[in-house]
């Protein structure tokens, strides 16, 4: 999954410009405290904003960062990843096995779950939910693709038969955008000619700890706490979710305390002013998103594997991750997020040189994109990054793609950028979620269409494993015959940091979850 | 005057024309893949060009061509990517606010022009003050102008509303869509108040331009008219000044401010993307915006379409008006 929004260059000037006007209102004696904030004490009802519309709330459609807490908490898994781990919990299945083929996973329910209009939740229902993400067919299908077929021998007995192992199964069955549990009576009675489709983008129909019972697109979503809700009760009562495209709103909003918290996006730079301000506070957490630079083996200036590594030490990362993340990033020991492999796996070093024979000849220029972000981090790392590489000789012209862009440069490389920089996060803690996508020949996010057979070879030898051991030495070979080949360098692990105020509880974030607070747990 | 409508009518679809060619240009000439953006990395090559299929991509550029405008004429504007709609269904959701927020503002420019305008013309002192006021306003960038008023109004004063077109629950949602109106209709003063409160900082912060522009053609229009020989005839017969400035001098200058109104409504109606990202306002702007985030060609079309046939309407309506208040123009 790609992280990326539209930048905001204005940040200073509103920064410059908003002192000015604290400091004539002041004079004026007619401020209010900012860190009083109007959300009553204790309040049930907690206000979260996203910066842009979901495409839909249908999970078995819906795959993007923002809006994963209505499809989150609306809907359950089979089950989930503990906080701020990449351990199974149950959610709807107590209990999981995996048989020693790989080809069959046995799921014990929760007896008694009831959906939010009150039907029950059983394994035919569960088996009749993952049939719909099938027909329906879009993006998060994938993850079913190698079904062979279900078995529900009882009500709280659910059978995944597989074409053939899949060592991920079980995190697409965790992964913030795995299949959830739908209710089969609801589908039936609002199918249409798509499978429900225009019936779920405005509504939900799950089990989880919430209904989305208003979806007003553009406006407001409110998701009410769900009843029916077989888990503990989760304190808020209500969520309602603003649509505030500007991150300058958003944070006037939450320094008011009409906003409970800015989940993502909030200038590194500017954390360090929230901490006057006593009624917020910041939350970092683990995460997978990890900053990358990608090389474009097409064009003639780094066509050359040599080329490609020198390059990367002329870069000088390291001063990179510490001027631009702070203490929310650390250079990546792996091309692999922290986590998902041991580090020893596919390990990769970076050395500061700036007089490596392999570079470019001093005074070559080589255009440089990174993609565009909200928070613009993406630019403050390109631009050093230009810096550092200006120590060889080589100038890095510097300019902004839009997201629908990078998928664009596959058609044609010879015109597409030298290298790219981009931000990007797996779709559930395993290796094959991430190498897959970036560096799999036909990979989703193989924007300059890398491809190296011994490499699909390994990842798919990793994908078919039975024993995590062999799967891990299996991914960890594809790492570093990608290394070797200086096609993508995933050059830091950093932090999700969000901003929230001071009296929320009980703050809980999982990190296959991006930009998301667990609302199963979060109190205030 | 019927002549004078017909010929702009017709040259309203030429225009109109012009624009649905270049949005469809646009598309073809920028390179960004919208469908694979929107269905995400993790989306089989199979899916992709399923939708592409499904949204005729994969025809001969002068077929999709076809399509569009024999679509477009259909009143079909095509599917809108990132909302998975007809793009004449999210018009219909999202374009009342703008109309509700750009004839608010569009009063309030032509109300501020018209204050800046007669006081400028008829009070050096306080024409200067109210001069310097509107200049400051519409020079600084609007976004800017917006985070000011927040900051100002909501954050430190408290008195105004930052976000969004209502706080009300239930407020009703038809049949126009237009908050004021449909409040009235239901009787509902409460919603019209709180409908009120929500519009004037987006409002004033979409005016202030148009007002300082408007205002300074009136009053250098109104500093010439007051000097002509008319008017000194008219002070000589006795004449209470403001009925001179009134019944003699403004109809006589209105037809440059009248001008300049029309070409404002044009700054008016491009402000509203900006406007509406800060303050959350759920209109055809923050739709343009999420638009343009996911290369959503068929919508940006859409809303270019909307936005240029009111561009072309309203100067319309000022050449009419101008018509009616200037004879000489009527005769032309």
């Amino acid at each position: 999954m790609t992280i990326g929004r539209l930048s905001m260059q204005h940040r200073r000037i509103v920064t410059g410009v908003l002192a000015t006007a604290s400091l004539l209102t002041a004079a004026c004696g007619s401020g209010t405290s900012t860190s009083g904030g109007t959300t009553a004490p204790g309040s049930d009802v907690l206000h979260l904003a996203f910066y842009s519309d979901m495409s839909t709330p249908d999970p078995d459609v819906f795959y993007d960062i923002d809006g994963l807490e209505v499809t989150l908490y609306a809907y359950d898994n089979l089950i989930r990843y503990k906080p701020d781990s990449k351990e199974y919990e149950g959610d709807l299945a107590t209990k999981w096995a995996m048989s020693s083929d790989g080809l069959t996973y046995t799921f014990t329910l929760h007896p008694g779950v009831v959906f939010a209009d009150g039907t029950p939740c059983d394994s035919k229902a569960v088996a009749a939910s993952f049939d719909r993400r099938s027909k329906v067919n879009s993006a998060p299908a994938y993850m079913l693709q190698d079904v062979d077929h279900y078995e529900t021998p009882d009500a709280t007995t659910f059978i995944v038969k597989l074409k053939k192992p899949v060592s991920a199964f079980l995190d697409y069955m965790a992964s913030s955008w795995g299949p959830r549990a739908i209710s089969p009576t609801a589908l039936a009675a609002h199918a249409g000619s798509d499978v429900g489709q225009t019936w779920l983008a405005t509504h939900s129909e799950g089990t989880g700890p919430f209904t989305l019972t208003s979806f007003d697109r553009g406006r407001r979503y409110t998701m009410t706490r769900n009843d029916h809700y077989f888990g503990h009760k989760p304190f808020f009562r209500e969520v309602d979710i603003d649509i505030i495209p500007d991150f300058s709103t958003q944070r006037q909003k939450l320094d008011k305390g009409d906003l409970d918290a800015i989940l993502h996006a909030f200038p590194v730079s500017e954390l360090a002013s929230e901490k006057g301000n006593s009624g917020v506070v910041e939350h970092d957490f683990a995460s997978y998103l990890m900053p990358m630079v990608y090389f474009n083996p097409s064009k003639p200036l780094v066509s050359s594997a040599a080329t490609r590594r020198a390059m990367i030490g002329a870069f000088a990362l390291p001063d990179v991750v510490t001027q631009v993340y702070g203490r929310l990033g650390s250079l990546a020991g792996s091309v692999y997020p922290t986590g998902l492999l041991p580090a020893s796996a596919a390990p990769v070093k970076y050395v500061d040189a700036t007089s490596d024979p392999a570079l470019p000849k001093s005074g070559t220029t080589l255009d440089f994109a990174y993609v565009a972000d909200q928070s613009g981090v993406q630019r403050r790392a390109a631009e050093l990054i230009a810096q550092k590489a200006a120590r060889a000789g080589i100038t890095l012209t510097i300019r902004e793609a839009q997201p629908a862009q990078t998928y664009d440069y596959i058609k044609d490389l010879a015109h597409a950028p030298d290298l790219l920089l981009g931000t990007n996060t797996p779709d559930a803690a395993h290796p094959d979620t991430w190498a897959r996508i970036l560096w799999g020949t036909g990979g989703g996010l193989n924007f300059f269409g890398y491809s190296n057979t011994g490499v699909d070879a390994a990842l798919d030898k990793g994908l078919r494993e039975t024993d995590s051991s062999a799967a891990t030495a299996d991914y960890g070979q594809a790492g570093s015959l990608m290394i070797a080949d200086g096609a993508v360098y995933p050059f830091a692990n950093i932090k999700d940091w969000m901003v929230m105020r001071s009296d929320l509880q009980n703050v809980a974030h999982v990190p296959n979850y991006a930009w998301s607070l667990d609302l199963d747990r979060l109190s205030r | 005057m019927a002549r004078t409508i017909g010929v702009r009518l017709v040259g309203a679809v030429g225009v109109l024309f012009a624009l649905l060619t270049i949005v469809f240009l646009l598309r073809v000439a920028v390179p960004a893949d919208p469908v694979k953006a929107r269905l995400g990395a993790g989306t089989s090559q199979t899916v992709v060009e399923r939708e592409r299929h499904r949204l005729g991509l994969d025809k001969p550029l002068m077929a999709q061509y076809v399509d569009y405008l024999a679509g477009a004429v259909h009143g079909d504007l095509g599917q809108a990517l990132h909302t998975r709609r007809t793009v004449g269904a999210d018009l219909a959701d999202f374009l009342p606010a703008t109309v509700e927020l750009a004839v608010v503002a569009g009063f309030l420019a032509g109300a501020g022009g018209l204050l800046l305008g007669v006081v400028g013309a008829t009070s050096r002192r306080a024409g200067s003050a109210l001069r310097l006021l509107f200049v400051a306003g519409a020079s600084a960038p609007t976004f800017l102008v917006g985070l000011l008023l927040i900051y100002v109004f909501y954050l430190r004063l408290g008195w105004l509303p930052a976000t969004g077109r209502s706080s009300i629950r239930g407020a009703p949602g038809g049949p126009t869509g237009l908050l004021l109106v449909d409040g009235l209709v239901a009787g509902r003063l409460d919603v019209v108040g709180d409908a009120l409160t929500h519009l004037v900082l987006p409002a004033m912060c979409l005016a202030l331009a148009p007002a300082a522009a408007i205002g300074r053609v009136l009053r250098s229009s109104l500093i010439d008219t007051l000097g002509a020989d008319f008017v000194r005839t008219a002070r000589a017969k006795g004449l209470h000044p403001w009925h001179v400035l009134w019944r003699h001098a403004f109809r006589n200058a209105l037809s440059a401010p009248l001008t300049m109104t029309g070409l404002q409504a044009g700054l008016l109606l491009a402000g509203v993307v900006v406007v509406e990202s800060v303050f959350a306002w759920p209109g055809i702007g923050l739709y343009t915006v999420q638009s343009i985030q996911t290369a959503d060609f068929s919508a940006v079309a859409g809303v270019t379409l909307v936005l240029g046939a009111a561009y072309v309407v309203i100067n319309l309506m000022v050449d009419l008006a101008q018509a009616a208040a200037d004879p000489r123009i009527r005769t032309a």
